[in-house]
This record gives C-alpha cells, sequence and structure tokens, in this order.
C-alpha cells in the first residue's frame, strides 16, 4: 500500500473577503489560516505541523491596507512589513514603520504581515513592544459578521484569547501625531532577531511617555513607574528636552523594573547577583531606552 | 560558512588591483592559460538556481530514507524495537545496527565509530536505525515510531574533565597527547604575559545540507550518487560495511553546494546505501537542516592557555602553552588537528624555546573534524592575543612587536622543520600596516553611517570606537604527517578539444577552471572539459588543505606534458629538433626561429591522444614523543589588519575594513583567487563574532540558521587585498600555494585585536560576546 495519497490530501481554500475567511475556519475546524507564511511554513517544512487545511488569507484586499477612525488608524492584519516600512505609513506612526523595516530580510519582510506577528506571539516580534506602547486594540472578527475588541496586550500576555473560528482583523492604533522611537539590539549587523527592543512613544495630549520593552520576556513590558516619572519631567509645553541624567536615569529605571534584581532568599542574607549575561541584558535595555528617550525628545 | 556563501556577499565589490597581481594596466590579462581570470563554467547555472544538486537527483520509483537521532547526549539502550515502524504502510524496510552486512565501525584515520548506535548514544544526532519509506513525511513518521528504551547517562561535557571520567568509549578518552618540547625547559624572559583562551564551536553550515541519491546495481553492488569530497576513501569505509568489494561501489559526485569541511561523510551514505540494498530499490536522503546540524562534523572547540616570555626588546624567548580540543565523541581527523594547533602554537614568528602540551579528548559534545584551518586557526587567535598583550606590557605599537619577532625563509620551527619554503611575513605585515586607513564617515550625512547594530539599528555615533589590529597566520598545505599525498589525472585530447578526467572534486574552490587552465597553458588548446567525478576514477583524495591545488593540479600538468610530448615528437623528429623547441600557442606549433609553422589539427591528424600521470610531494614523517619531525610538505601565511567599529555600551561590533596581504607563491587566476581570500575571511568574522553552535549539557540547543547567525552581506566588510607576494614555491607545481584556508585562520585574530583595541578589553573568547566588548566611555 502506497502512502502518497493521505499525505497529499490538503484543503486550501482562498477566501476574499475576512467574513468569508471566518466561515471557511468554521466550516473547518481543523483548518488553520495563513497570511505570510513566514513562521508557519518554517514550521511545516521542518515536520512540526501537518495542518490537515489552510486558509490562506493574502487575497483578502480589505486587510491589506488601513483607514481612518475618530482619531485612530485601522490597520488590517494582513499589512505586510514592507508595505509598513514606507515613508507614508512611517507619517502616520513611525515606530510601527521602524519595527517593520527592522524585522528582517527583505524576502521576510514582503511576506510577514502584521496579523502574523502578532499571532505568532514570538517574543522577538518587533511589532509586539511598539503595539503594547501604542496601547493597540485588536479587532477580532468572529462568526456570522461579529466583532469583537481586545487590547493587544491581553492576548499577548494570554488574558483573552481568540476563540475558534476567529481572526484578528483590524489592529486599531491611535495616531498620536508626536515623535515615536524604536530600537532593537541584534547579535549582528545584518538583520537578526532582537536580543532586546524598546519602543518609546510620546502622547502630548495626555502628557504621557509610553515605553515596552521587547524580546527579554514572553511578552513585552511596560515600566509604568518609570513612563510616569519621565513624564512629569518633561516641560510639555516647552522644548521637551531632558538633561543628559534626567535620560541616563530613565534608561536606569526602566532596565531595572524589567530586569529586576533577585529576590533575596526567605531566610534573610544577601540576593543571589544577576548573571554576567543578564547584567549585560540589563545594561543593553538601559542604553536602548536611554536613547530611544533622547532622540524622541530631540 | 560556506563558500558559496562568502562569495556571493563579496562579487559586488571591486578591489583596486592588488600589487603583485599580474601584469599591470597597460599590459592586457591573459584570457587563458595560467594567470588568466578565467570564470568557472558552472557560475551562471548556479546563479540562476539551475545546476542540479544532488537534493535535485530522482529515479524511478525511488524510495525516501530518514535517519532516527539520539536525542540525548550520553545514554544506553536498553532496546530498540522496530516492529510499530516496519508495520507501518508505506514502509519498505528499516535498518538498526543488526542489519549491518560488513563492519559495524568505520572511521577515517581511527575505526572508532558505529554506523548505527547499538549499546550506547555518545552524542545529540547519533545514528540508531535509518528508515526507506515510499514519502518522505511516512519515513520521517515511521523513523519516530520506532521504540528505543534509553538509559539516560550523566554526559561529558566539559573537555577538562574528560581525562578523569569513565571511559566513554573502549579506546579511552584521550584521542591523542602531544608533548612538543624544543630548547632549553629553564630559560626565562625578562617580560613574561599570560593567557587563557576559549575558541567556539563553528559549523560548516553549508548552503546546501547533506543529500544523496543511492541506486542498487544489478551485480549486487550500490551507486552512492551524493555530494562527497573524499570519494574513494568514502566508498572504501561504505564497501566495508555493506561487506562488498570496494569495486562493488561506485560513489558518483554531484554537484557541490558548499564545503569548508567534510562534506556527507559516510555517516550519511552508509545508512542510505544500505537501505538500497535492503530493499532494492533506490533510496534518497535528504536531511533537513537541523539534521545537517547535528550530523556534520565541526570545528573543535579549544581550550588555550599560554605563558609568552620575552626580552625587553620584545623579542620572543620562551612560549608555554597548554592546548586541549574538544573532539566530541569520536576520533575523526582529531589527530591530524592537534598536530596542527601544536606545530603552529606559536604563529609565525621565531621562538627560541617552546613547550607546548597539546591534548584531543572525547566528550559528549557534537562530533568535531575537518573544518577548514582546523588547529591552526584556534591557536592564532590565542597566540596573537599574547601579542597584543605583550606589546601592550612593553609600551611597544602591536604591529612593530610582530615584525621584531617575524618568521622568514630558513627558520626552524617548533617542531624542528625549517621553513624551506617562501616565508615573507614581515612584507606581508608591512604591506597591510602601510595601506591607508578607512576614512572616518564624519563628512558623509549621519544617516548614511553603517554602524554597528545595522542599518534600522540602535547604534549612536557618540558610542562608537574604532580599533585597528593586526594578525599573522600560517597554516600546512597537504595532508601532513606521512600523509601518502598523491593523485592522478588523465588528459585525452582528439578533434582539437581536451579533456581532463581526475577525481579531484570541485567544491567551489574552483579545480575544474583551474584544470581548464593548466591545460590550456600546456597544450594551447582553447577548448577544455572536465570530466565528472566517479570512483571507477583513480583517487585523487579529499577536497582540503589545498592539496588540489597542487596534487591533483600537479598531475593534470605533468598528464597535459605527456600528451603534449606524444603531439611533438613526431614533428621534432621530422625537423631534428628537440620538443622544448617548439612552442605551442593559439592551436599552432612554432620552432623557436619561427621557420616552422603548423596547426595542432594538422600534427594530431585524426588521432586521438591519452596520458596519465601521478603527482606525489615530497613525503613527510609523523611528529615524535616530544612534537618534533617534518611533518609539513609546505605553508602558507597571511597577515590581516581589521578596522572594527564597537558601540561600547551595548556591546555589538562591526567589521569595517579588511586589509589582506597574503603569500600566494603565483597568481593563478586573479579573480578566483580575490573571491577564496573574500570567502575565507568571511568564514573566519563569523567564527569573531557570530558562528558558535551553543549546547547546553551535549544538547545543541539551536540547529537552525536563525539561532547559528552566518555572516550576511552587510557583516562582511570591505576586504581589500593589498599585497599578493608571489615569491614562488619551488616544490609546488606552478610554485603556487593555496588560498582558502590561511585567512579563516587569520581573520579571527585580527578582528578580536581590532575589538581589543577599541575596548581595552582583553577579549580572550570566540566568538566575542557583546558583554566582552563594553567598556567605560572615555569622559
Amino acid at each position: 500500500m502506497t502512502t502518497h495519497a493521505p499525505q497529499a490530501m490538503q484543503s486550501v481554500t482562498l477566501p476574499s473577503s475576512l467574513d468569508e475567511a471566518v466561515a471557511a475556519l468554521g466550516a473547518m475546524p481543523a483548518a488553520v489560516p495563513v497570511a505570510g507564511g513566514t513562521d508557519l511554513m518554517a514550521a511545516v517544512n521542518k515536520g512540526l505541523l501537518r495542518p490537515s487545511g489552510l486558509v490562506g488569507l493574502s487575497r483578502i484586499s480589505e486587510l491589506r491596507g488601513w483607514h481612518y477612525q475618530d482619531g485612530h488608524a485601522l490597520l488590517g492584519a494582513g499589512l505586510t512589513h514592507a508595505r509598513m516600512g514606507r515613508p507614508d505609513f512611517a507619517a502616520l506612526i513611525p515606530a510601527l514603520a521602524a519595527s517593520a523595516r527592522a524585522a528582517g530580510p527583505p524576502q521576510i519582510r514582503n511576506a510577514g504581515t502584521l496579523g502574523g506577528n502578532i499571532a505568532t506571539a514570538a517574543p522577538t516580534g518587533d511589532a509586539l513592544p511598539v503595539l503594547a506602547a501604542l496601547e493597540a486594540e485588536l479587532v477580532i472578527a468572529g462568526p456570522g459578521g461579529a466583532r469583537r475588541e481586545i487590547p493587544v496586550s491581553h492576548l499577548l500576555a494570554g488574558r483573552e484569547m481568540l476563540e475558534p473560528a476567529e481572526l484578528i482583523g483590524f489592529v486599531r492604533v491611535p495616531l498620536l501625531h508626536a515623535p515615536q522611537v524604536f530600537l532593537k539590539a541584534t547579535g549582528r549587523t545584518g538583520p537578526g532577531r532582537a536580543t532586546a527592543s524598546v519602543a518609546i512613544v510620546l502622547d502630548p495630549a495626555r502628557r504621557g511617555v509610553r515605553c515596552a520593552v521587547g524580546a527579554i520576556a514572553p511578552m513585552p513590558l511596560r515600566p509604568l513607574e518609570a513612563e510616569h516619572w519621565i513624564a512629569s519631567l518633561i516641560d510639555w509645553d516647552g522644548e521637551r528636552g531632558l538633561a543628559p541624567d534626567a535620560l541616563a536615569a530613565f534608561g536606569e529605571y526602566v532596565a531595572a523594573a524589567c530586569i529586576p534584581d533577585q529576590a533575596p532568599p526567605d531566610d534573610g542574607g544577601e540576593a543571589p547577583p544577576l548573571s554576567p549575561a543578564v547584567l549585560h541584558l540589563r545594561r543593553t535595555v538601559a542604553a536602548l531606552a536611554r536613547r530611544a528617550l533622547g532622540r524622541a525628545l530631540s | 560558512m560556506t563558500s558559496d556563501a562568502a562569495t556571493a556577499t563579496s562579487t559586488t565589490r571591486t578591489s583596486p588591483r592588488p600589487e603583485g597581481t599580474g601584469p599591470g594596466p597597460d599590459v592586457e590579462p591573459p584570457s587563458r592559460g595560467l594567470g588568466a581570470s578565467l570564470p568557472q563554467t558552472d557560475a551562471r547555472a548556479k546563479t540562476e538556481g539551475t545546476f542540479p544538486y544532488a537534493a535535485d537527483l530522482w529515479a524511478e520509483g525511488l524510495l525516501w530514507a530518514a535517519v532516527l537521532r539520539s536525542p540525548h547526549a550520553h545514554a544506553r539502550i536498553l532496546s530498540i524495537d522496530p516492529s510499530a515502524a516496519a508495520a507501518m504502510p508505506g514502509v519498505r524496510a528499516v535498518v538498526t545496527h543488526q542489519d549491518i552486512p560488513g563492519d559495524s565501525m568505520y572511521g577515517r584515520s581511527v575505526v572508532d565509530r558505529p554506523v548505527f548506535a547499538s549499546d550506547l548514544v555518545r552524542h545529540h544526532g547519533e545514528a540508531i536505525a535509518a528508515v526507506a519509506a515510499d514519502h518522505p513525511d511516512t519515513a520521517r513518521l515511521a523513523a519516530a515510531a520506532i521504540a528505543v528504551e534509553y538509559e539516560v547517562l550523566e554526559p561529558v561535557t566539559d573537555p577538562e574533565k574528560a581525562f578523569a571520567a569513565e571511559p566513554l568509549h573502549p579506546d579511552g578518552n584521550l584521542i591523542r597527547h602531544i608533548p612538543l618540547r624544543y630548547g632549553d625547559p629553564e630559560a626565562v624572559g625578562e617580560v613574561i604575559v599570560e593567557g587563557l583562551y576559549r575558541i567556539g564551536r563553528q559549523d560548516p553550515a553549508p548552503i546546501g545540507a547533506e543529500a544523496g541519491l543511492a541506486v542498487p546495481r544489478p551485480d549486487g553492488g550500490v551507486e552512492l550518487y551524493t555530494a562527497s569530497t573524499d570519494p574513494h576513501t568514502d566508498r572504501d569505509l561504505a564497501a566495508a560495511c555493506f561487506g562488498l568489494d570496494a569495486e562493488r561501489v561506485k560513489v558518483v559526485v554531484t554537484g557541490v553546494p558548499g564545503a569548508t569541511g567534510d562534506r556527507e561523510d559516510p555517516g550519511f551514505q552508509i545508512p542510505l546505501g544500505l537501505l538500497a540494498l535492503r530493499t532494492g530499490c533506490p533510496v534518497k536522503l535528504a536531511a533537513t537542516r537541523e539534521e545537517s546540524f547535528l550530523g556534520h562534523a565541526h570545528r573543535h572547540p579549544t581550550l588555550l592557555r599560554y605563558r609568552h616570555h620575552a626580552d625587553t626588546e620584545g623579542r620572543l624567548v620562551k612560549v608555554e602553552a597548554q592546548i586541549l580540543l574538544d573532539a566530541g565523541a569520536y576520533a575523526d581527523a582529531s589527530s591530524e588537528s592537534l598536530a596542527a594547533a601544536v606545530a603552529f602554537a606559536c604563529g609565525p614568528y621565531v621562538v627560541p624555546h617552546a613547550f607546548i602540551e597539546g591534548w584531543v579528548v572525547r566528550t559528549n559534545n557534537p562530533p568535531s573534524g575537518h573544518v577548514r584551518g582546523e588547529g591552526a586557526m584556534q591557536v592564532c587567535a590565542a597566540y596573537e592575543g599574547q601579542m597584543d598583550k605583550l606589546a601592550a606590557k612593553l609600551g611597544l605599537d602591536p604591529a612593530e612587536l610582530r615584525l621584531r619577532n617575524a618568521l622568514s625563509t630558513g627558520d626552524i620551527l617548533p617542531t624542528s622543520q625549517t621553513v624551506t619554503c617562501p616565508a615573507p611575513v614581515a612584507e606581508l605585515l608591512q604591506a597591510v600596516r602601510d595601506v591607508p586607513l578607512p576614512a572616518l564617515p564624519k563628512d558623509a550625512p549621519e544617516d548614511d553611517w553603517l554602524l554597528p547594530g545595522g542599518p534600522e539599528g540602535a547604534g549612536e555615533p557618540g558610542a562608537v570606537r574604532r580599533g585597528v589590529g593586526y594578525a599573522l597566520g600560517m597554516v600546512h598545505m597537504l595532508g601532513a604527517e606521512g600523509a601518502d599525498e598523491v593523485s592522478t589525472a588523465t588528459v585525452r585530447v582528439h578533434d582539437g578539444v581536451a579533456t581532463v578526467i581526475c577525481a579531484a572534486v570541485e567544491t567551489g574552490q574552483g579545480f575544474t577552471t583551474l584544470a581548464r587552465q593548466i591545460v590550456q597553458e600546456t597544450l594551447g588548446i582553447e577548448e577544455v572539459h572536465v570530466a565528472a567525478v566517479d570512483t571507477d576514477q583513480p583517487p585523487a583524495g579529499p577536497a582540503t588543505h589545498g592539496r588540489h591545488t597542487w596534487v591533483s593540479g600537479g598531475a593534470v600538468e605533468r598528464a597535459a606534458k605527456m600528451v603534449r610530448t606524444q603531439l611533438l615528437q613526431p614533428l621534432a623528429h621530422k625537423f631534428g629538433m628537440s620538443t622544448e623547441l617548439l612552442q605551442i600557442a593559439d592551436g599552432k606549433i612554432t620552432s623557436y626561429d619561427g621557420v616552422l609553422s603548423t596547426t595542432v589539427m594538422e600534427a594530431m591528424d585524426g588521432k586521438e591522444l591519452w596520458a596519465t600521470a601521478q603527482c606525489r610531494p615530497h613525503p613527510t614523517e609523523p611528529l615524535d614523543e616530544s612534537g618534533q619531525g617534518d611533518a609539513f610538505v609546505g605553508l602558507a601565511f597571511c597577515a590581516i589588519r581589521a578596522v572594527v567599529d564597537v558601540d561600547i555600551e551595548i556591546g555589538s561590533v562591526r567589521v569595517v575594513d579588511m586589509a589582506v596581504a597574503q603569500d600566494v607563491g603565483r597568481v593563478l587566476n586573479p579573480s578566483q583567487l580575490a573571491t577564496r581570500i573574500e570567502a575565507g575571511v568571511t568564514q573566519g568574522i563569523g567564527a569573531a563574532l557570530t558562528e558558535n553552535l551553543r549546547t547546553a549539557r551535549g544538547l545543541i540547543r539551536h540547529p537552525d540558521l536563525t539561532g547559528y547567525a552566518l555572516p550576511t552581506a552587510l557583516d562582511a566588510p570591505d576586504i581589500r587585498i593589498v599585497k599578493l607576494v608571489e615569491e614562488r614555491d619551488v616544490v609546488a607545481p606552478f610554485g603556487a600555494k593555496a588560498a582558502s584556508a590561511v585567512p579563516v585562520v587569520t581573520s579571527p585574530a585580527a578582528v578580536a585585536a581590532a575589538v581589543r583595541a577599541a575596548t581595552g578589553r582583553p577579549v580572550n573568547r570566540l566568538p566575542i560576546r557583546p558583554q566582552a566588548a563594553v567598556a567605560t566611555p572615555r569622559p
């Protein structure tokens, strides 16, 4: 008996609208949605995953652009990194554009999508700290045209999950009309995964600074106290600049909040020191946060 | 790092014509023959992706193989039950250690490695069984369905602990120990520096993973279509395991997708052949990237402890060193690597007294073997670190200190071998020192700067420090210590077309191009074909240590000369002059005085001319019990000046510029030579900055190209070949030296020296970790 036939049997659906895609997923619960396929197909090629069906999202044109809605941009989940990296997008949401340009080699950026970056939720996903700092909301499409909204941080933290036959349709991002910076540290000069990344977003209307640190934990981390403290030092109506000491202190504050010292043992005594590699990571986060804020305020 | 990848990154750059690469701008470079930049014939097909590699092969009714590999670094196998796998639909055969008709062990120099583990697994990824099925996924699922019961044992992963550990192998944990003793042990210098150095595990990471096709023959033999780099040795090892005469096994070499180490070693070929013999069907194996990382040999991770003694003028008095190579579980080529490490432990410097202890030991780490520049690369990083330390202690310029100690022809190595070949070490160093430094980008707009961390990275000009470092390296050419280096080649001429038949494998090093140039030069025939390689041809040996340029190139030249004699003898006889007085050029034969002139076609008169010749360089001898002996046929040298930018807060490093001066004997193909040097330098940059196959308790942690970061086009710097010293090596055919390995040896040390200069940190570990490249900013 040959095993060729059953292996070859795979259904591929190519819906042309978001609701059709949701319906296709509902009709075949074992099918896996695929957009750019940069992570999914690598897993298939490795033999880790053998989905019995695929629902391709690349023909859903409504997901490949964006539109505006009460001071927000509603970004289609099918926006590629390459598209987000272009200057017109960078003028809207500079930090997301910077993270898209840093997201890998051109082949990956041409295929990989914003929604895929969120759904994969890899700790090194470059868009994630930016979305966390922007406090983005996800518009989730469900069966029968249902739509619900959840904060991106809830999905990344696992507080709210996607239900069966649900898809990430859009990402709602505020248009802040203020400087934003995304910086990442990698192991090489060429494209590589982040060892640490920092997104800084200024929100002058609310007189806020929002910061998220990526790649060092399973999800982006927000150093809220450091954000409030530094926002209180900024002269929002004036030059907005900060002294180098304040920037450096902010960096240290962010790094210490995201990579805390180890807790002292229960029986008292000294806390064990951090390993040299972790200390270096903390130093890197501090440098990235300091540089990012400095660039945002300059 | 593969040569192909490195080449691709560097072809867009045009280096200024280096000194000594043939004629100046007034003289038209030759378009054929030696010295011409003849392009590789398959370059276009390879670039366009139409060149067929082993993974592209197909045969009617072929089966797919999958290999079951150990998930443990060290474990006792209690039982293997293949029945569930064998019962799966589509599965045609399952083979384990019980199904090997011939020898159950193999090995290149030491027979110590089981084809399939039977009672013990000694490293992560060791083969336990193989499956043939009608679909690759079925084969993989079936391999996973083989039930193996393990008793997991504590792995020995620290080579320093291997000496005292329980033997991991019946042969014991110590594979080789060389205590080199040269000079007076009591000698002491006025200045002493010490250092401890660690070199990581570089992977050859060929751009194409291992693949092969085995086709059973009607006579009960088998043909293996694979990208072997040493087909005859592989055939002999495989035949012994199949229980067949060597004549009934044929290895046919397919296109080689990158080889900076051994490729498609018998560990891949033997299971494939066994399955083809068992099923009577063609069987194909195409390794995944993960299997490739698990299955092939890596560069030896090395621990080095050094003490250099010098006088107050900076002249070396004595070098003491302890060198420990981690072989992994099996011996493979470790003995040769250790010999190179010990012999070149002092580098290309004159050292009156040397005491070097070298060991290579077994551990449960991934297996080590031949990777370009093995042994020599690890010690280069260490002795150059010592030279920088010594320069700092004496307050001398690092280049000046090196010049004061540079080796030259006639000096004696610590193995007591006299350097008889050209050794223009000082000239090379002066060349890289004197070339102007690359300009700082301060006049360009800040957005155009390529800072450490890359174009969209976090680099900030204020935190970047530039450093300049020097390194000198040396390697041996050809097999060492009494290896019988011989190659056989045949040249055939018919109808004005020449064909070369030689079993030297084209790995991308350019042998086929060189063979065409040699025949063009000797016979004046434009059209030269080089036949595909298989083991029905006489052996030419492994494609390592630059041996094909020397030995196989030498054999081709001799065969071509014999054809030349056959062609000219009748004419010479007719005109009463010796064949030396006749010249062949552009398809014409002319006498020295121009009186006689005829065409090659006319002289051939429809005849077919054949000649076969061998080249066997002068013999070498093994190192004796105190590490002494004339172990090497030839030596090659290189000097590199590295310029790096370091972001001293984050510790990211970008190599800006590498100035290379190399001792090449004679330039046979300028563009090919430049490519080899650029590829070697880039492979060395990988070893210096990013390439380290990390393990945890013997398990490879990230067997993929995301976790194992190769240099990309952005990581490859401007590589400037500032000088090629063409001092012919009289014992080498054409006087040419191998060029690929010595840049790999030298460039990691140069990068480390430059990072040291930029940061003031010791930098005693390769690859350089970011935390080792951070420094406190100067106020």
